[in-house]
């Protein structure tokens, strides 16, 4: 009952940040002036730029056009007509949304799994020089942008070495490069937390305990101050995951990935409302629900967190 | 300063980059462009329309020199001021082996004059009244009064002529994702934002294109895109930025298509009904000052020619008006004599758009600094300025691009952005207005040619609006592959050939 009453408190928070969002996505964009001019050719009259806004329905009050937005996809599930596409924006969604969910699962996968290894050898060899080393890894991998690694990769791996292609969509090699240039920076991220938290879960009783019992190194780390680690380590996780699909904006156009988040810097450019609003508003639900299944993860997960 | 870096680092790794193109086989060309097309559907585009041109026919074309050429059409003739006869090629046929006649002519006009159908581009067609079919073969264009650009208006989006039959059975929608015209390439494959398949249409009627297949990839970034073609992977591309021209050229790999005056007129937009730019003696202070020698050189690299009128020397009714000089001194005096010794400050607004704008709008302030105008310069993002500017909500100083490279004739390089009341037009000038108007009336070239003549004295005189110059357009492409770039932009694949 506790549980039911924790899920609807949740759920409710979550709708008041969707339609925030909604509202606050909305305004950005009306704000700063319809499309209407962008749409129509350079030598179109003010009289037809007047009409074509009637036509659309741009000159409504902004109440009107919120809700209207709104209300369609509340009640029909539509999130109206990509203004650019000239298509409904929920099958341009559908369509790239499978590129993106693949860099980001492959992104996230090698990351996780080399900054889970690098994290752990540099917390148990914590101040020696292996622990400088992935220090300095992490770092870097934080602070190089992406846009100066994914070109630093096309024009040495590409275009030096040829082994790789420069871009596109559709082979296993295509993904090679723009998952290495996206999962850097989460790699890093999770290095540094990994060995931060393990370095943390090493200084706990239960691995004295563990130790005098004369256990192996290697299952107290991996088999009791791991495990104990990892819980920031599935928050984190899951929030990259949440951003990541909500558009890895920079790595698909350094490489030309079809996927959501170069679709939303096309729409943000050309002021694709309907576009541009929905892919925001996706990636606010999709940041939303992962939160909350996070939530019911560590009631399950860590039985300390009590209702 | 992120610029600065990225073609920094662009640039020598690039020049390491030592390498040797791929042969490229001959049959199969793979082109990198900038951007990906939305829609096929030429009567509702919303970009160039440099991939539905090679899908589809106009009835009339443009051939390499510019001059129009019969196409679709046979011949057309004006019959009196407002009526235009156009005799059809005959035993063409679509793609889908649908026939072309008088019908198709009359179809591909009304569905973009239908209001209902809100195309966005049927301003470039909004002086056509009609269309009557006479018979199978010939179609009378009947316009709202004289219209001397008809011809030019025929040859270009959303002129390009479309199947009846087939648009109406699988609906727009669908003809804009599947289209089906008369050109030289059939559309096989279509995937938005990842690539585009052509194949060569066996039936064209000028003779079956050498080049069999085509494949467009967008590749928005530029440094990728250079990298694709130095490494093999795509052998022709379009938009290569000036500061990496170099690189290209000395890596031995691949060519620089320079297109001089194939690009943009760069000028300065000037709210000439606010002070102080209302008294064209502050305007042509403004003018005298900028160096523009010294911003081609120095900042465009040589990728841009000074000019001293809007209309391109392609265009129809081009009369060359000679750069104005850089003149300081005199700019001061001006200043003075219009009451402005000691300069004003003014807000000036330059997007990150065109070839290093926001740099050279940077040199512009300081050159105006030295006259004692303190100019304000914002850097605006383009898609939110891009609704201000024709919304009249700009700074009372802005850059803008304009070209004419669609229709190469002075009307379309001079008119919306010189006469009053129109959208990207800051210009209130009687004298302008009349000539402009009187340039839309006449139909004999001689007598327009006169009038766009007196336009660009008077506008050298009073300077409505501050001409900076006209960039190049840029292509790279493989050795192996002729192309001479057009003034028009476009890139017909039919006329590009590909040498072993």
């Amino acid at each position: 009952m506790r549980l039911a009453a924790f899920l609807a408190h949740r759920l409710a928070l979550a709708l008041v940040v969707l339609v925030g969002v909604s509202l606050v996505v909305f305004l950005c964009l009306f704000l700063t002036g319809d499309p209407a001019a962008l749409m129509l050719p350079p030598d179109a009259t003010r009289d037809e730029i007047q009409r074509f806004r009637a036509a659309m329905g741009f000159d409504d009050p902004w109440v009107v056009q919120y809700l209207r937005w709104i209300g369609r996809i509340v009640l029909d599930g539509d999130f109206g007509t990509s203004l650019r596409f000239g298509r409904p924006v929920g099958e341009l969604i559908r369509e790239r949304l499978p590129a993106t969910a693949l860099l980001a699962v492959v992104a996230l996968a090698w990351s996780t799994a080399v900054g889970f290894v690098l994290g752990t050898i540099a917390a148990v060899r914590r101040g020696g020089f292996v622990d400088f080393l992935v220090r300095a890894i992490a770092l870097s991998g934080q602070a190089i942008p992406v846009f100066w690694l994914g070109l630093l990769l096309i024009l040495f791996v590409s275009l030096r070495l040829r082994w790789l292609p420069t871009g596109g969509y559709g082979e296993a090699r295509h993904l090679v490069l723009p998952a290495i240039a996206l999962g850097a920076y989460y790699m890093s991220a999770v290095t540094r937390l990994v060995r931060a938290s393990l370095i943390e879960a090493l200084d706990q009783d239960y691995v004295r305990t563990a130790r005098a019992k004369g256990l192996s190194e290697w299952r107290v780390v991996v088999r009791h101050a791991l495990r104990n680690a990892l819980i920031p380590v599935v928050t984190v996780q899951a929030m990259y995951f949440a951003s990541l699909l909500g558009g890895a904006l920079v790595t698909e156009i350094v490489f030309a990935w079809p996927g959501i988040g170069r679709l939303a810097v096309q729409a943000i450019q050309n002021r694709d409302f309907p576009l541009a609003q929905s892919i925001v508003l996706l990636a606010a639900a999709v940041f939303v629900v992962t939160n909350l299944l996070v939530d019911i993860l560590y009631v399950v997960l860590n039985p300390r967190i009590r209702l | 300063m992120m610029r600065f870096s990225r073609s920094l680092l662009a640039a020598t790794a690039l020049a390491a980059a030592l390498v040797s193109i791929a042969p490229a086989t001959g049959a199969e060309l793979v082109i990198g462009r900038p951007a990906s097309p939305a829609t096929f559907d030429p009567g509702f585009l919303k970009e160039a329309a440099t991939l539905v041109d090679n899908v589809f026919d106009t009835l009339v074309l443009r051939d390499a020199e510019m001059k129009l050429v019969p196409g679709l059409a046979l011949s057309w003739k004006a019959l009196d001021d407002t009526t235009w006869e156009i005799k059809l090629r005959p035993g063409i046929k679509f793609h889908n082996g649908e026939a072309f006649d008088a019908e198709a002519v009359k179809f591909t006009f009304e569905r973009v004059l239908d209001p209902a159908a809100k195309s966005p581009t049927i301003s470039y067609i909004r002086t056509v009244a009609g269309v009557d079919v006479v018979d199978p073969l010939t179609v009378r264009i009947r316009t709202n009064g004289p219209d001397p650009l008809l011809p030019t208006r025929l040859s270009r989006y959303p002129a390009y002529i479309v199947p009846p039959a087939y648009v109406k059975q699988v609906g727009a929608a669908e003809f804009a994702r599947r289209p089906v015209g008369t050109g030289p390439y059939k559309v096989t494959e279509f995937v938005p934002d990842d690539h585009v398949t052509m194949v060569a249409n066996e039936a064209y009627w000028r003779g079956k294109a050498t080049i069999d297949k085509v494949v467009w990839r967008p590749i928005p970034e530029a440094t990728a895109r250079i990298a694709a073609l130095l490494s093999g992977e795509v052998q022709f591309i379009e938009s290569v930025p000036a500061e990496l021209v170099d690189t290209l050229k000395t890596s031995g790999a691949a060519d620089v298509v320079d297109v001089k005056n194939g690009g943009l007129t760069i000028y300065l937009g000037l709210k000439s009904a606010e002070k102080p730019l209302d008294d064209a003696r502050v305007r042509r202070a403004l003018s005298l000052a900028i160096d523009r020698k010294g911003l081609t050189t120095d900042i465009l690299k040589g990728k841009a020619t000074p000019t001293g009128t809007q209309v391109s020397p392609f265009d129809a009714g081009y009369k060359d008006i000679p750069t104005p000089a850089y003149d300081p001194a005199a700019a001061k005096k001006l200043l003075a004599e219009a009451g402005y010794p000691n300069g004003f400050t003014i807000r000036f607004q330059a997007p990150r758009r065109y070839i290093s704008s926001a740099e050279v709008a940077q040199a512009v302030v300081q050159q105006w600094a030295a006259i004692g105008v303190k100019a304000e310069l914002e850097v605006p993002e383009w898609s939110v300025y891009a609704q201000q500017v024709p919304a009249g909500k700009q700074a009372p100083i802005y850059m803008l691009a304009w070209g004419s490279t669609q229709t190469l004739d002075a009307d379309a390089a001079l008119y919306a952005i010189l006469k009053s009341g129109e959208p990207y037009s800051t210009v209130a000038d009687k004298a302008l207005d009349a000539l402009l108007d009187e340039s839309r009336k006449t139909i004999a070239p001689d007598a327009r040619a006169a009038i766009f003549a007196k336009i660009q004295d008077h506008a050298a005189e009073t300077v409505p609006l501050i001409t900076l110059y006209r960039e190049d357009s840029l292509y790279g492409k493989a050795k192996s592959v002729t192309f001479g770039g057009r003034p028009d932009a476009r890139i017909p694949v039919y006329d590009i050939r590909v040498v072993k």
